[in-house]
């Protein structure tokens, strides 16, 4: 434990007894930042068409590679996981999904956090996985 | 602003932006995904006006989201007036230096000057 009794960077980090949607939170900040990333790097990858087209197929030829399919499979995934469990926080936002107001009895289990929520989060973690699986598909059979 | 108006358009700007980007890419894949990254393909692409409109709107709303959602979770990081105002005037300035970027490329390739 750190100063003041605050745990900072590392007790955020820490998934463990805060169940999955913890890991949610963290695989949605890491897949934001991961897209980021790669959405400026794709504006700067397109500006190269207006050096002609050799320096469109120059620059094709640096991401056409094993491991650009790789990073764009990746991308992929965290784009449909950080749309899925975007639309799932939008709607707990929203109140959808996020149970009765109740009095607190013990064990006071949140009634936000509650098997809806969790089939959400395991349902983006799927799909990711599938639309990646179809990215590499598509990206070396061709 | 109000930190409600601004979640407001960080999720608005979600839903229209997982909108416009399925219809990029489901014309990437559409029209062969090795084909449709030709020179003569992407140049075609950026002269026909309606796809430029969306690619410009694509450009707007993720830059808008992505720098609001890089502010936020920085503020989730550390407080601080200060710091908060770096923050988030430094996301603002990158948003609006890659929007300018961007548009560069798709303005002047729009226009033929390629």
């Amino acid at each position: 434990m750190g100063r003041d009794g605050k745990k900072g960077i590392g007790g955020m980090a820490d998934p463990r007894r805060y169940g999955i949607e913890r890991v949610a939170y963290w695989l949605m900040r890491l897949s934001g930042l991961g897209l980021l990333a790669y959405f400026v790097a794709h504006i700067y990858e397109t500006s190269n068409i207006l050096r002609g087209r050799v320096g469109w197929d120059e620059i094709l030829q640096m991401t056409q590679t094993i491991e650009g399919h790789i990073i764009l499979a990746l991308v992929i995934g965290m784009c449909v996981f950080h749309t899925v469990n975007g639309i799932r926080v939008m709607l707990g936002h929203g109140g959808v999904w996020v149970g009765r107001p109740a009095r607190p009895d013990y064990p006071y289990n949140p009634a936000s956090q509650n098997y809806r929520h969790k089939i959400g989060i395991y349902s983006a973690i799927i799909l990711a996985a599938v639309a990646m699986m179809y990215g590499l598909a598509v990206l070396f059979g061709e | 602003m109000r930190e409600s108006t601004i979640m407001k358009i960080h999720y608005g700007t979600a839903i229209a932006a997982v909108a416009l980007v399925a219809v990029h890419v489901l014309i990437r894949v559409t029209h062969g995904f090795a084909e449709s990254l030709e020179y003569e393909s992407v140049i075609a692409n950026y002269r026909y006006v309606p796809y430029a409109i969306m690619l410009e709107l694509i450009l707007v709303l993720l830059s808008v989201h992505g720098f609001n959602g890089l502010r936020v979770i920085l503020l989730e990081l550390r407080q601080g007036r200060l710091y908060e105002k770096s923050v988030s005037y430094g996301c603002m300035a990158a948003m609006i230096g890659l929007i300018a970027y961007g548009s560069r490329t798709i303005i002047v390739t729009n226009m033929g000057l390629v």
